[in-house]
């Protein structure tokens, strides 16, 4: 967590290219085009499988494709990735569905 | 001549008896000694360390917010609270700087106070106790004693034996193999730690385990802990997937950052 910057928050819309759901750690791949049309892979670190699934996410939930914004800390040394905080569909919907245990 | 035989005979039987264990009840006996265990089944979580999607504790979270260890926050058997000597203080700054090594699990002590949940499956013959990351303590409550030094090897897990005394599980684990080289969380202690734990329902919903830890290696004297347990929410099973996907590495300038991903099958 210390490689995290966590003063600072970034917001990023995408297309993922592939949901890693793997212990230890869930990654998104998601591929982002900035400003100037130039497509960039971040590497989106999550929680394990099992506190996902806690909140409602399943392997199934990101399939490769789907468009989705994510709200992240940014790794301090300036590469394409950082810790998901937030995961949403474009419109602002949560994702994973919550199931009482 | 005969006699000798006979006596070496007797040895042969009893070496190959294995160890002593506790005598085969019947089943009626058995399920006598099991109506008596106390039922902790379900999944239980260290106490407020229900963690979010990011992998981090809301506790955990605010502490590091105000600038706080998130781990000092939620984990007790970190290490922050223990009596170091010397060499304790020299392994736990050479673990602070190793911070983001790759880990291989979680191991014992520090799967019993992890974000992952613990599963305790209480027969009259032995506890298991179980995590989501497969860590195993086969907890044997059957009356036998830790196996003969030369029987015996260091593990991330230790040889645990057990006893109840009342409604709380006494554990004694030794032959801890240095678990900070497993997990890099864990506290730097020595093999030749001697770890007791008494574990019990408190309440509904609370499970107590007070820790006492001597290590003549790394501590000035006993450490004493304690880890409180919650159910685990949004758990119907335990999740388990293999360990082989960790991703954090080292930059250039040797700080920890996140590795490109690799093709998955």
């Amino acid at each position: 967590m210390a490689m995290f910057d966590q003063q600072k928050t970034v917001t990023l819309t995408g297309t993922v290219r592939e949901f890693q759901w793997t212990n230890p750690h869930c990654y998104i791949q998601l591929s982002v085009k900035n400003a100037a049309g130039v497509t960039t892979e971040w590497s989106l670190e999550m929680g394990a499988p099992m506190y996902l699934f806690a909140e409602g996410w399943r392997p199934s939930t990101l399939k490769a494709g789907t468009q989705i914004s994510v709200s992240i800390n940014p790794l301090k040394d300036g590469k394409p990735g950082g810790v998901v905080l937030t995961a949403t569909t474009p419109d602002g919907k949560q994702l994973g569905k919550k199931k009482a245990a | 001549m005969r006699r000798v035989a006979a006596l070496m005979a007797a040895g042969l039987l009893v070496a190959m008896a294995g160890p002593v264990v506790a005598q085969t009840k019947s089943p009626a006996a058995r399920a006598d000694v099991f109506r008596k265990l106390p039922n902790w089944s379900g999944y239980w979580l260290t106490e407020n360390d229900e963690t979010s999607i990011g992998g981090l504790s809301q506790r955990a979270i605010e502490a590091k917010a105000t600038g706080q260890s998130g781990p000092r926050a939620v984990m007790s058997l970190y290490g922050f609270g223990a009596p170091w000597n010397d060499e304790g203080k020299r392994r736990q700054a050479e673990k602070a700087k190793a911070g983001g090594r790759k880990a291989e699990g979680w191991g014992y002590p520090i799967m019993m106070n992890g974000a992952a949940p613990i599963q305790f499956m209480i027969t009259p013959e032995e506890v298991l106790i179980i995590n989501a990351y497969r860590d195993v303590r086969h907890v044997y409550t059957d009356g036998r004693k830790h196996p003969d030094p030369d029987d015996i090897w260091p593990t991330v897990w230790g040889d645990s034996i057990g006893h109840w005394e009342g409604d709380t599980l006494v554990i004694d684990t030794i032959q801890v193999k240095n678990p900070n080289y497993y997990f890099h969380g864990a506290p730097p202690l020595s093999e030749e730690a001697h770890y007791v734990e008494r574990i019990r329902l408190v309440a509904p919903g609370k499970i107590e385990n007070d820790v006492t830890i001597i290590d003549p290696v790394t501590l000035t004297g006993p450490w004493k802990a304690k880890v409180t347990y919650q159910p685990a929410k949004g758990f119907d099973r335990m999740i388990s997937i293999e360990y082989d996907n960790d991703r954090t590495g080292s930059d250039e300038a040797g700080q920890n950052t996140i590795e490109p991903a690799t093709g998955r099958k």
